[in-house]
């Protein structure tokens, strides 16, 4: 237990002081959006943990996160409401429809389930192309950064356009919103529901012999996850200050998934590592040039060779061992 | 599990920390260098676009360093390119920009898309960059935005002089369009169709779209060719899929023109289409023997000992890093100093070396369109393939 | 319309021909083959190689794509996807490990063979045109050979010793192994099949639609939405799935081109439709 307090303690210390710590001593002013991705998109790639939790292989997180940057950015842009109110109904908005559209498709499993989530991140691009309300091919540009938060007169969080680097801003609120994600992801886990979908990874049979109720226990982890996934594309909106139908596309939903295979399906923290790594490094292969996807894969290769359960499964084989 | 989590992340910083300690200990060495940066796609299905990039700015680069270098104010600099693969996300463009704001760079070829375009926009600015995106938004180019060059001739300002030019000397009447259904192509599809339209032309086809992965057109063609327009427009068309469109539309019977705006390799349409892609019409550089200078051919012949094979796309992208080079000759303060270079756009003016021409001249264009100086003169070469090559049916200039 | 219904029939021929080795793949070993695509478009490139660059004969050029690929697909089996298979808790994860050969592959192939599009000189020239069809010779050509491909490749499978037991491995491995199956050695033979299809099938097709080193992935996907319609796992399936899609994409871009850009979103919203209703696919094994 006090390993884990520890444990937590030097996480914290590590994404909100020694990194900025890190990146002011080097300079490295240009880690801070890749740090702020990577939270970011760790964040996506817990809510395709999630799913694969529940025993379904999740592709289609793209068409969330395309989704949820949309509703933030035309509630921003044409209602003029605060970026900040629009991050929770880009969440919910987008939990909404994983409702509609899973209760359908969660009935499939394997690689229909996967498939079909597949070609979901297609349609959802697509749509953006064909909605009036999108702006379709052109996208909606110029995107005015976040504004402040005050609660009685007291500033909590700064108007974004003062801020001397919004960047770090981003981070910071990147990085806030991954740990509140992942608490709530291992807390989850560790909670009756948690079991209860681990039954379903199983089994989803006997889960439902024994009195699950299987189909509403499925579509509520969906929501969940396409909730993450909603969250973490209208924070990029805003940090990128702009939403094409190219911004999610079935790469992004490829690359959520293989975070999760990377990191380890059997972790909740799996995810994070697993997208730090894979983001991260194709970044510090930068000055490798022509070879930069060739050095990349091979790596993967062999990472997958030697850890075939995910990086995490280092710890858990030592330990054993 | 968060212990092994951490000391992976300290393994990682510390590894992270060590490869930067080099990379600066590297950049200190030369005194004398100039970095010029590229922010596009270099991998995936639109490689070809970013690397004709990549590769003429490489080529240039080693011919000015073995001519031992470019002389800017009273310094001579070495040049060195630094590359970033966005592999076609915006997302990772922004990571791109910041990248080179890292390095210090101040000048940026790319993006080669509009997205990627729109979303380095903010990073720019603010880090005081100028690029030169292959991206046609006018948003991007038009005030209160300024950081931003235009690096070719835009499908708005090409598609109306060949459309007339067609009108006026093949008889054109019927005009049918296709674009893939992505953002480029359909931004293209629709300024292209405006101007048909406000030419008097009878536009019988303006929606069929196809998805870019498509390998076989004929399915897509099958409806268009039976209108029997006289012109067939490829908006936006990947140079790979240009001869496959060419190859179905022709096997199909059509017999009209086939028109696109943007550039395209002849190399790639005479293995993909053959004979059939004759009388193909595209925008290209200066890539015609009757129009390219000795320069011009020696920049070929160069890319070509370097590379292996030459992408005629090139005959429009040689130019960036020249107009770069020459403008900051013009005005060495604009070297790290963006606002220099802005107030230099406006009136600068040299020699052309890749034209024949003797008055063809670099100078900054675009105040029509865009109300600003904020386009590389590059001359609009409207060409027409012929057997492995490209001729020039006409030159046109934009303002 | 009849000529919509040539180009669906020949594009559907074209599609199932992809799908099968996909199909053979995931019914062996459950691996959803992120590479196949990859290996489509290295064994285009080797025909460009051959028979476009040396001046070989075709046919000499497409067994010399198959043979390669299959191969290159022993060599996976054997080297990569085994030992992961042996030593990973959940077999999704091959995933991964298919991935990252499908970028391994992409990155080989962009700097081996270069980005720009090839293509090949026609194999026979000419097109037919009558009864209200066109239809270039060489298309009927490959068209025929995919046809005689498809048959050969199911009377492989149904008579032939390797044949059976790869069957007999798709329906129960720990039962096939039981009435000795030698598994080990089934299987990869089973992958390299399945490698030299996705080979023969892109020396094929670069005679009409030219090879470049992107497509791989969109090949890939396309090919995975095959198999989903007709049933993961199954060759009748396979082939069912490519007519399918063929045939809707050509029904479709006729009869919805009026509504412009919503064509393949349609497309993809009643595939959508059709797997909510058939879970399994049109003939699919039910566990997926």
């Amino acid at each position: 237990m006090i390993r884990k307090l520890l444990g937590l303690l030097f996480f914290l210390a590590a994404v909100f002081i020694l990194l900025p710590l890190f990146i002011e001593v080097t300079g490295r002013k240009d880690l801070y959006y890749v740090m702020t991705s990577v939270a970011l998109l760790s964040i996506a790639s817990a809510g395709v943990w999630l799913t694969f939790y529940i025993g379904r292989i999740n592709i289609g997180q793209g068409a969330y996160a395309l989704m949820g940057g949309y509703v933030s950015a035309i509630l921003v842009m044409s209602y003029s409401w605060s970026f900040w109110l629009t991050l929770p109904i880009a969440g919910l908005f987008c939990a909404g429809v994983s409702i509609l559209i899973g209760m359908p498709i969660l009935r499939l499993r394997g690689v229909y389930f996967a498939m079909v989530t597949l070609v979901l991140t297609e349609v959802a691009r697509l749509l953006a192309l064909a909605l009036p309300i999108t702006n379709g091919a052109k996208g909606i540009t110029s995107i005015p950064l976040p504004g402040s938060i005050s609660i009685f007169g007291v500033t909590l969080v700064p108007d974004f356009v003062q801020v001397e680097n919004p960047r770090i801003a981003f981070y910071y609120v990147a990085v806030v919103l991954m740990v509140v994600c992942y608490a709530g992801m291992y807390r989850l886990v560790n909670s009756r529901m948690g079991h209860l979908c681990m039954s379903l990874q199983q089994n989803e049979e006997l889960a439902s012999s024994i009195g699950v109720n299987i189909a509403w226990l499925r579509v509520v982890a969906y929501s969940i996850s396409s909730f993450c996934g909603g969250v973490s594309g209208a924070v990029f909106v805003a940090a990128t200050q702009s939403i094409y139908p190219s911004s999610f596309t079935v790469t992004d939903s490829v690359n959520f998934m293989l975070n999760c295979f990377l990191g380890g399906l059997g972790y909740v923290f799996g995810p994070m590592l697993g997208t730090l790594v894979l983001y991260l490094g194709w970044n510090l292969l930068f000055s490798t040039g022509q070879f930069q996807l060739l050095i990349y894969s091979a790596v993967m290769i062999i990472l997958m060779l030697v850890l075939p359960n995910g990086l995490l499964s280092l710890g858990s084989w030592r330990r054993k061992g | 599990m968060n212990g092994v989590l951490i000391s992976r992340r300290l393994l990682l910083a510390s590894a992270c920390a060590a490869a930067l300690s080099l990379t600066t200990l590297a950049a200190h060495a030369a005194d004398a260098k100039l970095k010029i940066g590229f922010v596009g796609v270099t991998s995936g299905p639109a490689a070809a676009w970013g690397t004709s990039n990549v590769r003429s700015m490489q080529t240039l680069a080693a011919w000015y360093n073995e001519l031992g270098g470019v002389k800017i104010g009273d310094k001579t600099y070495e040049l060195e390119i630094v590359t970033f693969d966005d592999q076609k996300d915006p997302k990772r463009a922004v990571e791109g920009m910041e990248k080179m704001a890292q390095e210090g760079i101040h000048y940026v070829v790319g993006p080669n898309v509009d997205d990627g375009a729109a979303a380095v926009r903010p990073v720019a600015e603010k880090n005081g960059i100028i690029y030169i995106p292959y991206a046609f938004p006018k948003e991007l180019y038009s005030p209160p935005a300024s950081n931003a060059i235009l690096g070719m001739i835009a499908n708005y300002q090409s598609g109306p002089a060949i459309y007339k030019y067609l009108m006026e000397n093949k008889g054109v009447k019927k005009v049918a369009f296709v674009a893939a259904n992505e953002s480029d192509p359909l931004s293209q599809r629709d300024s292209g169709v405006a101007a048909a339209k406000a030419l008097g032309l009878e536009v019988v086809a303006e929606k069929d779209t196809y998805q870019n992965d498509t390998r076989d057109f004929t399915p897509v063609l099958t409806p268009i060719v039976g209108l029997k327009p006289d012109l067939l427009v490829l908006s936006g068309v990947a140079p790979a899929n240009a001869p496959l469109l060419i190859r179905a539309a022709r096997e199909l019977g059509y017999e009209g023109l086939i028109s696109t705006e943007t550039a395209q390799d002849a190399k790639v349409l005479e293995e993909g289409a053959g004979e059939l892609a004759n009388g193909f019409i595209s925008v290209g550089g200066a890539s015609t023997p009757e129009i390219a200078s000795d320069r011009m051919k020696e920049f070929v012949e160069r890319y070509t000992k370097m590379f292996g094979e030459y992408n005629d796309e090139s005959n429009t992208k040689v130019y960036a890093l020249d107009y770069i080079l020459e403008t900051m000759k013009a005005n060495p303060a604009s070297m790290d100093n963006v606002d220099e270079f802005k107030k230099t756009v406006d009136t600068f003016e040299a020699p052309n070396p890749y034209l024949k021409d003797p008055n063809a001249k670099l100078k900054y264009v675009g105040s029509t369109s865009f109300g600003q100086k904020r386009q590389l003169a590059v001359p609009m070469v409207v060409n027409e393939y012929k057997d492995g090559a490209f001729q020039t049916l006409f030159v046109g200039t934009v303002d | 319309m009849e000529q919509v219904i040539a180009n669906g029939l020949y594009l559907g021929a074209q599609y199932a021909l992809v799908a099968l080795g996909l199909t053979l793949i995931f019914g062996l070993m459950n691996v959803l083959n992120f590479a196949h695509g990859q290996m489509y478009v290295l064994g285009g490139f080797i025909t460009y190689v051959v028979y476009g660059q040396l001046g070989l004969p075709f046919v000499v050029a497409v067994l010399a794509s198959g043979v390669t690929l299959a191969v290159v697909g022993g060599l996976m089996e054997r080297y990569l996807f085994r030992t992961v298979i042996k030593r990973s808790h959940r077999e999704e994860s091959t995933m991964l490990l298919a991935a990252a050969t499908a970028f391994f592959f992409d990155a080989v192939i962009l700097l081996v063979f270069g980005e720009k599009q090839r293509g090949v000189p026609k194999i026979v020239k000419g097109v037919f045109n009558d009864f209200g069809v066109i239809l270039p010779y060489d298309r009927i050509v490959v068209g025929l050979v995919a046809a005689v491909l498809i048959l050969g490749f199911i009377a492989f499978m149904k008579f032939t010793k390797p044949g059976r037991a790869m069957r007999a491995l798709a329906q129960d491995r720990t039962a096939a192994q039981l009435m000795g199956v030698e598994v080990d050695r089934y299987t990869m033979i089973g992958f390299a099949l399945g490698a030299m299809l996705a080979g023969v099938t892109g020396g094929l097709l670069v005679s009409i639609t030219g090879v470049n080193s992107g497509i791989g992935g969109p090949i890939s996907i396309k090919a995975f939405m095959m198999i989903m319609i007709g049933g993961a796992g199954v060759v009748s399936g396979a082939i069912a799935g490519g007519f399918i899609l063929g045939m809707m994409e050509s029904v479709g871009l006729t009869v919805l081109r009026e509504y412009g850009d919503v064509t393949y979103l349609v497309i993809f919203a009643a595939l959508m439709i059709f797997l909510s209703i058939r879970p399994n696919g049109l003939m699919g094994k039910p566990w997926g």
